[in-house]
């Protein structure tokens, strides 16, 4: 989950203009020295052959988590590194569907605020321990308790009141409001469970090793600025309900190298020294497609799309007719088709199409009417121009500051802006140091945002545009950029907590995708994708509902 | 130019007056030392001061930017601004810091959330095998490249300058992709990953010495044929020194003391300045742990970085002071 980009990414951003530049080399070299066939990666993904067990998956990563312990940990690597070795007690397909896991069954009270859990028999810790309603408790208690500092577990269960151990095997969880987000949380890696000793221990040792009930576990653990090497758990035999296999992972060894740099990825997947690779760049795909015996695999990243966030609450963008404006004024699927290759798909609501929850039906409402943008326009007074071109009302031009500190975004940013000065709308990019940035977020001195916010489910409405939510000095750095506070969103808000089930949460969710919708809060613009590459000989590379590449389900053929 | 005269008298009474003086230079030699360790200690402190400083300067509250990308409740974000003491004053902040560094208690990392001092000591052996490596690389290269173009036609001179040249404006992590790319990914030779081994080491050391190597080169070759001008050259050759032993054992020796102290300021850059090549050939090592340190004002980390790089800058400032003791006599009248 990431809100206000970090600004840590210059490096590698300073690297990006090499990438290009050696592109054409790698991708010649390879297809010299790999004279095997084409392999068309989604098609022969399709598992019709029994796996084959054994073997070392290399696998090279763009990132590792500053610690690994996904209790403590916010980042999309932490969950990717540690899925492999935690289980939770709630499984969460690809699509959404909740199913049992370390949890056999589970029943909720009726007034939504006590689940008791029916914990799955003879389940065991990497480390011999036994898994428990005692352990389950413990893990908890871990996440929420203020000495282990979460970054995200704990927000994501703030619900949380109490747990208590009924019998061995069976655990009642209080809550201190209804939440029907509560076993979607559960399922994410975040609240994986892991072992109740190592949770005794110091914090920093969780940083670099986990012990869970998992299908792979790593006593070495993570390696700052190396990696992590995972070995197959023989005795797992408790796969989630619906899993496509029940006994231990067909590999034998897994082997993570973090290899920031996106062309040495590449390079390296594509000469044969790591099998799979994350995190393509969108040039790299394009390079990829074309080199045979290498697939490759991509899912969206559930969660809301990238998109520029309008400042609601004061400025130009208050007016939501401007704010409209700029959401039909602005070709924004063909501008991110020009500048991705065509990788990313555009936006068609303030959800990405893959996340549970996801409504499909708003997507008219982003389409590109520059004739009804000049309309808006007009009509909320922006009426003259100046001698630049652009428009002005009482004689101040129509002037919108967009911020950022990733350089990444620039390419896309000034195609925007290009796009934007056609409608009489100036954009100014303003490039910020991480601390500027932060500070003018918190003040709200700003017109627009940018950035992403993967999250596995419609809940990240309410962290997007939940009143609670919008940063200030003294909330600190929050996730409500666009500063939109609707009454009446907070009321659908509160019944989406209090739905019965996910399809009553689902419903409420797309009234709010409707209303955010209605309101141009939000100006989306592509979905971000999960990219995996791997070497042909690769089978069953799948996704886990958050995004991340399973990696426990992988086998290799060759 | 009267110091070199001093020293050129040729034959055995040269050779005698330079054992009489680093006899009695031995004293002249630990003073230097001892001076030497007491300046650095208030070099330690000033560079800590100054990074505290700059830290502060830096917009945006440290507990805002450790705080970005995250969703934390207000209780945890007490619990941190409390634990890390970011709300003290910044002079008790200041204070509290220095105290602790004297102890050598470097605390944890605020984003990494373990010892500072293991991070360090995690990072720091692939720094210094790097460093080692590439000063290795930088000498024996740029030796060879000195001495063989020195004594060739002008225009030739100019050829190896213009390469030099060339060399030193390539970028080192383009120079590292392009290394990589004609070396690893197509020749397959050496690994683009999993630097621990020799053969990982080939590239990087390639990349980071490539500049300074040329550098060096080209100091040298001035250093080379400005020696050989002197007139103490005229009367070695008079005394019938051959060719060979009077460039390796006089003229060189005179070239080499820009060389060494330009080779002591390459050697403290390169702990904390090899960033980008970590990044390319994916190397464990100090600059990344610090680039990261630096963007998410994780300030026991900063500080112990800058703290360690500051430590190298003094030791090897120190061993370039002995080096010159060593290769020139004249700076041993000095200590007296």
């Amino acid at each position: 989950m990431g809100a206000a980009p970090r600004p840590g990414t210059t490096a590698s951003a300073v690297m990006a203009g090499a990438a290009t530049l050696m592109l054409a080399l790698t991708a010649c070299s390879s297809g010299a020295d790999d004279p095997a066939p084409a392999a068309q990666g989604k098609a022969e993904a399709a598992g019709a052959v029994s796996p084959r067990t054994g073997g070392t998956l290399r696998l090279a990563v763009e990132k590792e988590p500053e610690c690994l312990d996904p209790h403590q940990s916010p980042t999309e690597s932490a969950r990717l590194l540690t899925r492999p070795l935690v289980d939770s007690l709630v499984y969460q397909d690809p699509r959404g569907g909740l199913h049992p896991w370390l949890a056999r069954e589970w029943t909720v009270s009726g007034d939504r605020r006590t689940y008791t859990f029916r914990l799955r028999e003879g389940v065991t810790f990497t480390d011999g321990a036994k898994f428990d309603a005692a352990a389950v408790v413990a893990n908890l208690d871990h996440v929420v308790a203020p000495e282990t500092k979460s970054l995200l577990a704990g927000s994501l269960v703030a619900a949380y009141d109490s747990a208590k151990a009924v019998d061995p095997l069976t655990v009642e969880v209080r809550l201190k409001r209804p939440d029907s987000g509560f076993l979607a949380a559960l399922a994410q890696p975040n609240l994986g469970i892991e072992s109740p000793a190592t949770l005794k221990g110091p914090a920093s040792k969780l940083c670099a090793t986990v012990v869970g009930t998992g299908p792979f576990k790593s006593d070495g653990g993570l390696t700052p600025q190396k990696g992590i090497d995972y070995v197959r758990n023989p005795a797992y035999g408790w796969a989630p309900e619906g899993a496509p296999r029940t006994g231990p992972a067909p590999l034998d060894r897994i082997e993570v190298t973090v290899v920031p740099d996106n062309s040495a990825r590449l390079g390296a997947l594509t000469s044969g020294q790591v099998d799979v690779i994350t995190g393509l760049a969108p040039s790299s795909v394009g390079t990829l497609k074309g080199t045979p015996g290498f697939a490759l695999h991509t899912t969206p990243f559930p969660g809301a799309n990238y998109s520029y966030w309008p400042n609601t609450a004061k400025g130009p963008l208050s007016d939501v007719n401007v704010r409209k404006a700029l959401r039909a004024g602005v070709n924004w699927r063909q501008i991110v088709k020009n500048v991705y290759f065509g990788v990313y798909d555009g936006a068609q609501g303030p959800l990405s199409a893959s996340t549970p929850g996801f409504d499909g039906s708003l997507s008219s409402a982003y389409g590109y009417d520059p004739a009804e943008a000049n309309r808006l326009l007009d009509q909320a007074g922006w009426t003259q121009r100046d001698a630049q071109g652009y428009r002005t009302k009482d004689g101040r031009r129509l002037t919108l500051r967009h911020m950022w500190s990733d350089p990444s975004v620039s390419t896309l940013a000034v195609q925007i802006q290009a796009s934007a000065k056609q409608l009489g709308v100036e954009l100014v990019e303003e490039n910020l140091d991480g601390g500027t940035f932060v500070n003018r977020l918190l003040d709200g001195d700003y017109e627009l945002i940018d950035t992403s916010f993967s999250s596995p489910g419609p809940d990240v409405l309410r962290v997007l545009f939940g009143a609670d939510n919008i940063p200030t000095p003294k909330r600190g750095i929050s996730n409500n950029m666009a500063r939109y506070d609707n009454p009446q969103v907070e009321a659908y808000f509160k019944r989406a907590l209090d739905a019965r089930d996910q399809s009553e949460q689902f419903g409420v969710y797309a009234e709010v995708q409707r209303r955010v919708t209605d309101d141009a809060a939000v100006l989306p613009i592509y979905s971000p994708l999960s990219t995996v590459a791997a070497r042909e000989g690769v089978r069953d590379v799948r996704f886990n509902v958050d995004g991340t590449p399973d990696l426990s389900g992988i086998w290799l053929a060759s | 130019m009267a110091g070199v005269l001093k020293t050129s008298p040729a034959g055995a009474a040269a050779a005698r007056t330079e054992d009489r003086r680093s006899g009695r230079g031995h004293g002249s030699l630990v003073r230097l030392v001892l001076v030497r360790l007491a300046a650095s200690a208030g070099v330690l402190w000033g560079a800590v001061t100054v990074t505290f400083v700059l830290l502060q300067v830096m917009p945006g509250s440290t507990a805002d930017v450790l705080l970005a990308r995250t969703s934390v409740s207000p209780e945890v974000r007490e619990r941190i601004v409390a634990e890390y003491g970011l709300d003290d004053p910044i002079p008790v902040q200041y204070l509290t810091y220095l105290g602790r560094i004297v102890r050598g208690e470097f605390g944890e990392s605020y984003v990494l959330r373990r010892p500072v001092w293991g991070e360090i000591a995690a990072q720091l052996p692939s720094t210094l095998l790097l460093v080692a490596t590439t000063l290795l690389a930088t000498i024996v290269a740029s030796v060879a490249l000195g001495v063989v173009s020195a004594n060739r036609r002008a225009w030739v001179r100019s050829l190896f300058a213009s390469a030099e040249s060339l060399v030193v404006a390539l970028p080192p992590f383009w120079l590292g992709l392009l290394l990589l790319t004609v070396f690893s990914f197509t020749l397959h030779w050496f690994p683009a990953i999993g630097s621990s081994s020799p053969a990982g080491l080939v590239l990087p050391t390639a990349a980071l010495a490539a500049g300074p190597a040329a550098v060096v080169a080209g100091v040298l070759r001035e250093g080379l044929l400005r020696a050989a001008d002197e007139p103490f050259v005229v009367t070695a050759r008079a005394r019938g020194l051959g060719e060979t032993a009077l460039r390796l054992r006089h003229v060189l020796r005179h070239a080499l003391i820009p060389v060494t102290t330009l080779l002591g300021w390459i050697a403290g850059s390169l702990i904390g300045g090899a960033v980008i090549i970590e990044i390319v050939f994916s190397r464990q090592g100090i600059g990344r742990l610090a680039l990261s340190a630096v963007a998410n004002k994780d300030m026991p980390v900063v500080v112990a970085v800058v703290l360690v790089t500051a430590i190298a800058f003094v030791l090897v400032t120190i061993a370039v002071d002995i080096l010159i003791w060593v290769i020139d006599p004249r700076t041993r009248d000095s200590g007296r």
